[in-house]
């Protein structure tokens, strides 16, 4: 009776749904409390507890998605991608236009050659992503 | 050398808390509800988890406890 009275409260997948959905929301709440702190003992308690609770995330969403308990969105269409890197390209072109108009020529000499102008779609040489 | 939490530290602090709080019952639900073993494996995990996140901002706050001023700062 009592088992059966449990269970009919909230589903499994409703629970872990309000899990997540919690986790999410406190990820940004102790990734912000880092950032406002002024103690370093309390600073490296909000980013040890940011780190941790983004892990716990993690392991409930992958769980829940072998589980079929998660619906993921739905994958980009390639000319959505497309767009966005052509509309990117050109604002990192006009960004650093602006950066060399200001900060003057030798700053970025590196990799901001007229060949790398021209081709845009071209990763620039001597600077490493961070996605790789 | 450890210097006194601010006002706004001590709200976080307790937010979470409550927040841990909440969420150590909830897991426990989980855990006792469950009929799918990977699920309910990983709500008794994150119990544990959640009560040492609990433990350790109390563990803050009594550290702090002793050099608070007692009365407000200019």
């Amino acid at each position: 009776m009592y088992q059966q009275q449990q269970q009919s409260m909230l589903s499994e997948e409703d629970l872990a749904s309000t899990i997540i959905s919690d986790l999410k929301r406190i990820v940004r709440e102790y990734a912000t409390a880092t950032t406002e702190s002024t103690c370093p003992d309390i600073r490296q308690l909000f980013t040890k507890l940011t780190d941790s609770t983004m892990k716990m995330q993690g392991q409930m969403f992958e769980t829940m998605q072998q589980n079929n308990m998660y619906n993921a969105s739905s994958p980009a269409l390639r000319q959505e991608l497309d767009k966005q890197v052509k509309q990117y390209q050109q604002t990192k072109q006009k960004t650093m236009q602006f950066v060399q108009q200001n900060l003057g020529q030798q700053q970025h000499q590196t990799f901001y050659t007229p060949a790398m102008q021209q081709q845009s779609a071209q990763h620039q040489q001597g600077q490493q992503p961070y996605y790789m | 050398m450890m210097q006194p939490m601010t006002a706004k530290e001590l709200e976080y602090i307790a937010d979470s808390m409550s927040n841990e709080d909440l969420l150590i019952k909830q897991c426990t639900a989980l855990a006792a509800t469950a009929t799918t073993p990977a699920l309910k494996n990983l709500a008794r995990q994150f119990v544990q988890t959640h009560q040492q996140h609990y433990d350790s901002l109390m563990h803050a706050l009594q550290h702090h406890q002793q050099m608070a001023p007692t009365q407000p700062q200019q």
